[in-house]
């Protein structure tokens, strides 16, 4: 928040950004005069990322927020839209600025099974990004990579070792010590925790807490888990079928949440707590195919505050307090909505 | 009165040429119409107690102690017709993923017809009946036209109905949920929990045994509760008292573990070290490297399973 008061500008913004995937080679189809059908995995997203905050993008299967997150990094390209990293476009950035980019912007995987080769040994999984960038002499980057290790709480001993020989925690360890390598200002993690047991998820949040203290990082998490969020987070932007639905921040979120697709997301939420038993009844139906999602307001089949317009109108991201935005038609101005009939 | 006894039961898997034990000397029962968790984390047991129970465990793997009760029949010492006979009539299974009891190959209605003649006296016409009645149940739409689906033409969260038919279709007494909702979207796993809870406990009196390492999922659904650590109960009780007054050590840390509760940044308790491998479980209490309690006589001594008061029971000497 604080980043907004004092003016700074954020860190990393997507502009109305947008990626659809086509769905079947189209030559066909195309001969044919059909349009090529796509899934618009992610449709006019438009975000702020604050230096040395974090933003957590939540949502459920199939809503985009991994997509999202590779549009982020430029792991893949839209089919439209910018992200500015400091004001420029980085899907138009010449080759030495888009090697600038990539080391100030790292991932961290879901699963750390699949995403540490298994044929290099831990030391060189985390010297690799230093021997791409050329960064000292041989010995300064085994060094580093000793250094790494340490600081995400393992030793020196472990850089010898095989993937496969660490549990899952260590290994998402080392996927931090890696991404860290080349000092990031800014890291998106997606699904950094799910795949861990409780007691080692808490290690391992623990540890990108202190890592953002010291080194004053900048977080995207990626993730389903709405603990992780209130717990972890700034901020927060709710992802529903391909569209930001509310952005806010977490506190203010989770005391009250407007959108009524966040709202039954948290009310489907397992509390720990047997005092306090949600309605299970609540959520309705299930998430629409993202092949072929509902008109207007995507929620509007499963929403049980639907209203006649909703099935007509996409209701854009409207301020509603400060530094809140949500997307829906209870939150319109009634002047703004066409005259509808009662049902 | 209990439907399915599980006494002192001790499963062992071969490993780099000797027995390994991943479950340990673990009794419990349970009873009509409640919901029991099975809690702890990977590689706790709490699976290989299920496969046990069903006796559906690995070629690696097999029961060297205690016995299961299914009523009056001895599933450890059953035969495997037997065994074929009560499995989906007075005992079943749903698991992670749904598709291990889907058969990709077969029409959705071919599989829950199936079932239902392999254990119930139906003819053609009624079995169809009956099984586009369980599809309603368990709230397929257009359940008619589904029945001639396939498999892999359900989301997940439709498998995973599909599969809990299947597996309600003979009015099981107990039914054994492994994971049941750990590969689903929250909104999607509240519908399935729900309806697990509707139609085999509060309809028809069944037993369930829910396999989580979800404690949000514990303390929604469960009435009663047992904690799992490296192949022991180390704490049993009502679902309310766990959550409210967890007595073991390692229950606590669990607890405090979680991330949420408006518990906001601070760091979430630690348990330090990690959960011991099979073939290096640490004398007396498996928990003293890691318990913040731990005095010396927890190095020798396995602390018993013992009854306090309150009908909680613990596995600590700091009860004692």
């Amino acid at each position: 928040m604080s980043s907004t008061i004092n003016g700074a500008g954020p860190l990393l913004r997507a502009v109305g950004l947008s990626k659809h995937f086509p769905l079947e080679s189209s030559l066909l189809a195309s001969l044919r005069g059909a349009e090529a059908r796509t899934v618009k995995a992610v449709e006019a997203v438009s975000l702020d990322v604050y230096a040395g905050q974090t933003l957590a993008i939540v949502g459920e299967s199939g809503s985009g927020k991994s997509t999202l997150g590779r549009l982020l990094l430029r792991l893949t390209r839209p089919t439209a839209g910018r992200v500015l990293y400091k004001d420029k476009n980085i899907f138009s950035m010449k080759r030495g600025e888009l090697r600038a980019f990539r080391r100030q912007a790292q991932i961290i995987l879901q699963d750390p099974y699949a995403s540490l080769n298994p044929r290099m040994r831990v030391g060189r999984i985390i010297r690799e990004p230093l021997d791409i960038y050329r960064e000292g002499s041989r010995a300064e980057r085994d060094r580093r990579a000793h250094m790494l290790l340490e600081r995400v709480g393992l030793t020196s001993a472990h850089a010898r070792a095989y993937p496969s020989e660490l549990s899952g925690g260590q290994r998402q360890r080392v996927g931090i010590a890696a991404a860290l390598a080349l000092s990031p200002e800014i890291i998106i993690a997606d699904e950094p925790t799910s795949s861990l047991d409780v007691s080692v998820q808490a290690q391992t949040l623990n540890l990108l807490s202190e890592l953002q203290r010291d080194f004053n990082l900048t977080y995207v998490f990626i993730t389903h888990d709405l603990g992780v969020v209130q717990h972890f987070s700034d901020r927060v932007a709710v992802m529903y079928l391909g569209r930001i639905v509310e952005e806010a921040p977490t506190e203010a979120l989770f005391a009250a949440p407007q959108h009524p697709y966040t709202q039954v997301l948290f009310s489907a939420i397992p509390l720990p707590d047997p005092t306090r038993r949600v309605n299970w009844d609540l959520p309705k139906g299930e998430p629409p195919s993202p092949l072929d999602p509902p008109s207007g307001c995507h929620f509007h089949p499963r929403c049980p505050k639907v209203m006649t317009a909703c099935s007509a109108i996409e209701p854009p991201l409207k301020a509603t307090g400060p530094a809140r935005r949500v997307a829906c038609l209870l939150f319109e101005a009634e002047a703004d909505l066409p005259q509808t009939k009662g049902d | 009165m209990s439907l399915l006894s599980v006494r002192h039961l001790t499963t062992e898997f071969y490993s780099g040429g000797r027995w390994l034990e991943a479950v340990s000397d673990v009794s419990f029962d349970l009873r009509p119409g409640e919901i029991l968790g099975l809690v702890g984390e990977s590689g706790c047991g709490k699976s290989t107690i299920a496969y046990s129970v069903m006796r559906l465990l690995a070629k690696n793997a097999r029961i060297s102690g205690g016995e299961v009760w299914l009523g009056d029949v001895n599933l450890t010492a059953a035969d495997d017709g037997r065994l074929q006979d009560l499995r989906g009539s007075r005992l079943s299974m749903i698991f992670q993923d749904p598709m291990t009891a889907l058969d990709s190959l077969f029409t959705v209605g071919h599989q829950v017809i199936e079932t239902l003649q392999e254990h119930l006296d139906l003819d053609a016409a009624a079995a169809r009946a009956r099984a586009l009645e369980l599809l309603r149940q368990v709230g397929i739409p257009a359940a008619e036209e589904r029945l001639n689906a396939y498999p892999y033409q359900f989301s997940g969260g439709m498998s995973q109905r599909i599969a809990l038919a299947i597996a309600i279709s003979c009015q099981p007494q107990v039914l054994i949920a492994d994971e049941p909702t750990t590969a689903l979207d929250v909104t999607i796993q509240a519908q399935i929990l729900h309806l697990i809870r509707r139609l085999m406990v509060e309809e028809g009196g069944t037993g369930v045994l829910l396999i989580t390492h979800d404690l949000g999922v514990v303390a929604q659904v469960c009435d009663r509760v047992a904690v799992m650590y490296a192949g022991k109960i180390v704490e049993f009780g009502a679902v309310e008292s766990i959550f409210s007054d967890p007595l073991h050590p390692y229950t606590q840390a669990l607890l405090n573990s979680l991330p949420s509760q408006g518990i906001k940044r601070g760091a979430l308790e630690n348990i330090r070290g990690r959960v011991p491998s099979l073939d290096d479980r640490p004398t007396g209490c498996r928990f003293h490297p890691r318990c913040p309690h731990a005095r010396d006589i927890c190095r020798v001594e396995a602390p018993p399973l013992l009854r306090r008061a309150g009908g909680q029971e613990v596995a600590c000497v700091l009860y004692d």
